[in-house]
């Protein structure tokens, strides 16, 4: 039964990664290869928050939003400036600059060796969110409520001009919106929640590297969003349901896992191939990449 | 001549190409797309620009909405009460001036639905800021819906009762016919608070029968409105059934400049548009 | 000591800028940004080691092997993957996604075969060359070599071969080159077979010399990118200039800070560029229409 519990745990973080990320690449229109610079931006952020200032568990996922979203605009104003190719090499470029910094600013981060022993979160002082059960209880309500912001933002006139720049950044511009702040809007936005998925990962496994927060888990993101669909809410659901599930799939029909772990990221690499030839909206989505 | 709604005073635009000659070097030459060019828009009027292909009536209108940024020259918009420079300006102040642009491709939002195409070209931004989407306050509630009412008028107005664009409203932009498109985007344009409205090739590209209900929309922004409209045509007929002036454009700069009889008698005019 | 950093700089650089001008091959002629680039490099090493140690070829036969497989997955890439999307006319993110696809199967496919462990091609202690106080292994004097007969052969089939004729071409506008009857797409195959040459010889030479694992190809790439970001688009000389430009000052920043900080300053220049001066050092003259 924990093992269930610890998978649907590990769903709901990617939930909250995927429909993030998804604000960018499907509502805006914006290829981002540097997702997991602030997935890991947020993680840190949280173990500074949890284990030095002793925060509780709600003022530390907000402290850790808020910085990530801080940390994001610095780089969301310089690469928002290109565009097509130019602006994924602006975030793959920052996502490499970021792991670099994580891994080696050893006096901060403690670089390769990482931070273990991340104390377990109190709500409020009162109650200690630790074992299993109450980060079920925590990661749904979080992911719950980010897919439900999401869906607030989507079907409102602010999510119609983030559309609107999707479809035709051109027409936007002559009737006389601002493309470049709507962009960074989307920007800071989908990296601040991208960092209560880190802030849940970093208290739920209690320990963080920087190798979790490399340029093979944003693709992994990024992956996980497109195989799943893009432009709607359900999409990034799937997408983080499929990723998380496939690899325990291969398990429970007996793969070893030195053969599960590469034969899983071949089925996502085949998946996407496939995808992006004939169903280019993923699996659930509603709009390709364009 | 009446009051100017546009005031364009020697504008110039070139750019240089870096050409390979025969012999394999490299040359630079340079080219004049709009060459000290002066015109005076008239306010209330349809004003049509017509000129061969590559004559730069593409670029003056990208000039003066901002796209482009023109090497020297001023563009001076007269509001209501005083004239402001925009030539300086991004595309975005200066549609929210009151400048509205057509382009000439079907530049409207295929995934957006057809209500929500003219939702979003609404002048009042309020709403389209992220902390709005959380609160549905009732401010918000009320500018959504006096949009939809707005969008419904007209559509009314234009269309009549049973249009079948207000029957479309929530199909998506990009399963409308090519006409349709273009129809929606110039209505779109009634949704924003403009005085100046340029249309690059309002009637190319659509099929014959839909143009005399383009030219009456287009009348109807000058006469029912009050709009100014400064537009790119090719089809003489419609040229010559709604505008009030016209500007022939060659070899960037203004060629002939009259009542839209006058300039087609002109000789240039005639060997480019008659072949004689 | 200054002088072996930048000859070191100057050995790291030939790689960057063969792999660099490989990358360019396609991206400035196709405008894929072939992700999937990377992979080539590790895969032909892992192909010697099968001829040389598991089959017991002679060297330079399993080389020539290894290279020639290497082509063939390359074109294989453009066959499978590309073609049928750039025949839909699908968008160039799409072309990008696809071929982080490709990275993945291809690279976890040699993992699940070989191991993710490092692997060596030659445990002997290379011998080294002395030149005054710089010391250079003969692989890599090798490696400088043969990159700099690359480059040179290269450049001048580009200018005077009629294939180069065809790829200038082909950069500037294909569109028009199929309208003027070329099969772009006949073209598109020599292409990808070409840059996969690139990618195979320079990744063989530099596994014999430290080894291999299924993961070395992308940071490779990523500096081979920058390089030609630096360099400038559009231009065949431009990420050769920029290859040797990363390859020396990460080889500086190591002699300044330290080895942990050459891919931070890489990456900062790469924004810095980015930033000021999107087209490179060798911009293309820039049109406005």
């Amino acid at each position: 039964m924990d093992y269930i519990f610890h998978i649907i745990i590990l769903i709901n973080i990617y939930i909250i990664l995927t429909t993030s990320t998804n604000l960018l690449v499907g509502m805006t229109n914006l290829l981002s290869l540097g997702q997991a610079a602030f997935y890991g931006l947020g993680a840190y952020f949280s173990v500074l928050a949890l284990m030095v200032l002793h925060l509780t568990i709600i003022p530390a996922l907000l402290f850790s939003a808020i910085c990530t979203s801080l940390m994001s605009l610095l780089i969301a104003y310089p690469s928002l400036r290109l565009k097509g190719d130019y602006f994924v090499l602006a975030t793959l470029g920052f996502q490499l600059i970021i792991y670099t910094i994580l891994y080696n600013w050893i006096s901060v981060t403690k670089g390769p060796f990482g931070i273990s022993g991340i104390p377990s979160p109190s709500l409020f002082g009162l109650l200690y969110i630790s074992g299993i059960y109450s980060f079920l209880v925590l990661s749904s309500v979080l992911a719950a409520m980010v897919i439900y912001i999401f869906y607030k933002l989507i079907h409102s006139p602010f999510g119609r001009a983030l559309k609107g720049v999707r479809d035709d950044e051109l027409s936007l511009l002559s009737i006389g919106r601002n493309v470049t702040s709507l962009k960074i809007w989307a920007f800071t936005l989908s990296s601040g929640f991208i960092a209560i998925g880190g802030c849940l990962y970093a208290s739920y496994v209690a320990y963080i590297d920087p190798t979790s927060f490399n340029l093979d888990e944003a693709i992994f993101i990024l992956a996980a969003v497109l195989i799943g669909g893009t432009g709607n809410i359900k999409g990034p659901i799937i997408g983080a349901v499929f990723v998380v599930v496939l690899p325990e799939l291969l398990r429970l029909v007996g793969l070893p896992d030195s053969i599960g772990a590469n034969l899983r990221q071949i089925i996502y690499g085949l998946t996407i191939i496939l995808l992006m030839r004939f169903r280019p909206q993923g699996i659930a989505g509603e709009y390709a990449l364009k | 001549m009446s009051e100017s709604i546009l005031n364009i005073d020697s504008i110039t635009k070139s750019f240089v190409k870096n050409i390979v000659n025969v012999h394999g070097n490299n040359e630079d030459e340079r080219y004049f797309i709009i060459d000290d060019l002066d015109l005076l828009v008239p306010k209330g009027k349809i004003t049509a620009l017509i000129g061969g292909n590559g004559a730069g009536k593409t670029t003056l209108f990208n000039i003066i909405s901002g796209f482009v940024e023109s090497d020297s020259g001023t563009v001076l918009y007269n509001d209501k009460s005083n004239s402001i420079n925009i030539s300086k300006m991004k595309p975005e102040q200066i549609a929210r001036i009151g400048i509205g642009r057509m382009f000439q491709d079907n530049h409207i939002f295929q995934n957006l639905s057809v209500l929500e195409n003219m939702l979003i070209a609404d002048s009042n931004t309020f709403g389209e800021i992220p902390i709005n989407s959380f609160f549905r306050t009732k401010k918000n509630k009320e500018v959504e819906e006096n949009k939809i009412e707005k969008a419904k008028e007209i559509f009314e107005n234009i269309f009549g009762n049973n249009n079948s664009f207000w029957e479309r409203k929530n199909d998506k932009a990009k399963n409308l016919s090519y006409g349709q498109k273009r129809l929606l985007g110039l209505t779109r344009l009634l949704m924003g608070n403009y005085q100046l409205l340029l249309l690059d090739e309002p009637s190319a590209g659509v099929n014959a029968s839909i143009i005399p209900q383009i030219m009456e929309i287009i009348k109807s922004f000058v006469d029912d409105k009050d709009l100014t409209v400064f537009l790119i045509e090719h089809n003489m007929k419609v040229v010559l059934d709604i505008a009030d002036f016209c500007c022939f454009m060659s070899h960037g700069k203004i060629a002939a400049l009259g009542t839209p009889d006058d300039v087609i008698s002109n000789d240039e005019v005639r060997k480019i548009y008659m072949g004689a | 000591m200054f002088l072996q950093f930048i000859a070191n700089g100057i050995v790291i650089g030939s790689i960057y800028a063969i792999v660099s001008l490989g990358f360019a091959l396609i991206y400035n002629t196709t405008k894929i940004f072939h992700l999937a680039y990377a992979v080539l490099y590790m895969f032909c090493p892992y192909m010697i080691l099968t001829f040389f140690h598991g089959l017991g070829l002679n060297l330079f036969i399993s080389f020539t092997v290894a290279i020639i497989i290497t082509v063939f997955l390359s074109v294989i890439m453009e066959f499978l993957v590309y073609r049928p999307l750039a025949k839909k006319e699908s968008s160039l993110n799409i072309m990008l996604i696809s071929s982080i696809g490709i990275m993945i199967v291809v690279t976890n496919i040699i993992s699940l075969f070989y191991g993710s462990e490092t692997k060596i091609l030659n445990s002997e202690i290379s011998k080294t060359f002395t030149i005054g106080n710089i010391i250079l292994t003969y692989a890599q004097i090798s490696q400088v070599s043969i990159s700099m007969i690359l480059i040179v052969v290269f450049l001048l089939f580009l200018k005077f071969s009629r294939f180069g004729i065809m790829t200038r071409a082909m950069r500037d506008d294909d569109v028009l080159c199929q309208v003027l009857g070329m099969d772009i797409y006949k073209m598109r195959y020599v292409l990808f077979a070409l840059s996969g040459l690139f990618s195979a010889i320079i990744g063989g030479l530099v596994a014999y010399d430290v080894g291999m694992d299924p993961y070395v190809g992308m940071p490779i790439l990523v500096n081979a990118v920058v390089a030609l970001i630096i360099g400038g688009i559009g231009r065949f000389e431009a990420p050769i200039i920029g290859g040797f430009i990363i390859g020396i000052l990460q080889a500086l920043s190591v002699w300044a800070f330290s080895a942990r900080w050459q891919d931070a300053v890489t990456f900062l220049l790469l924004i810095i560029f980015l930033l000021f001066r999107p087209t490179g050092i060798l911009a293309e003259r820039k049109r406005l229409v």
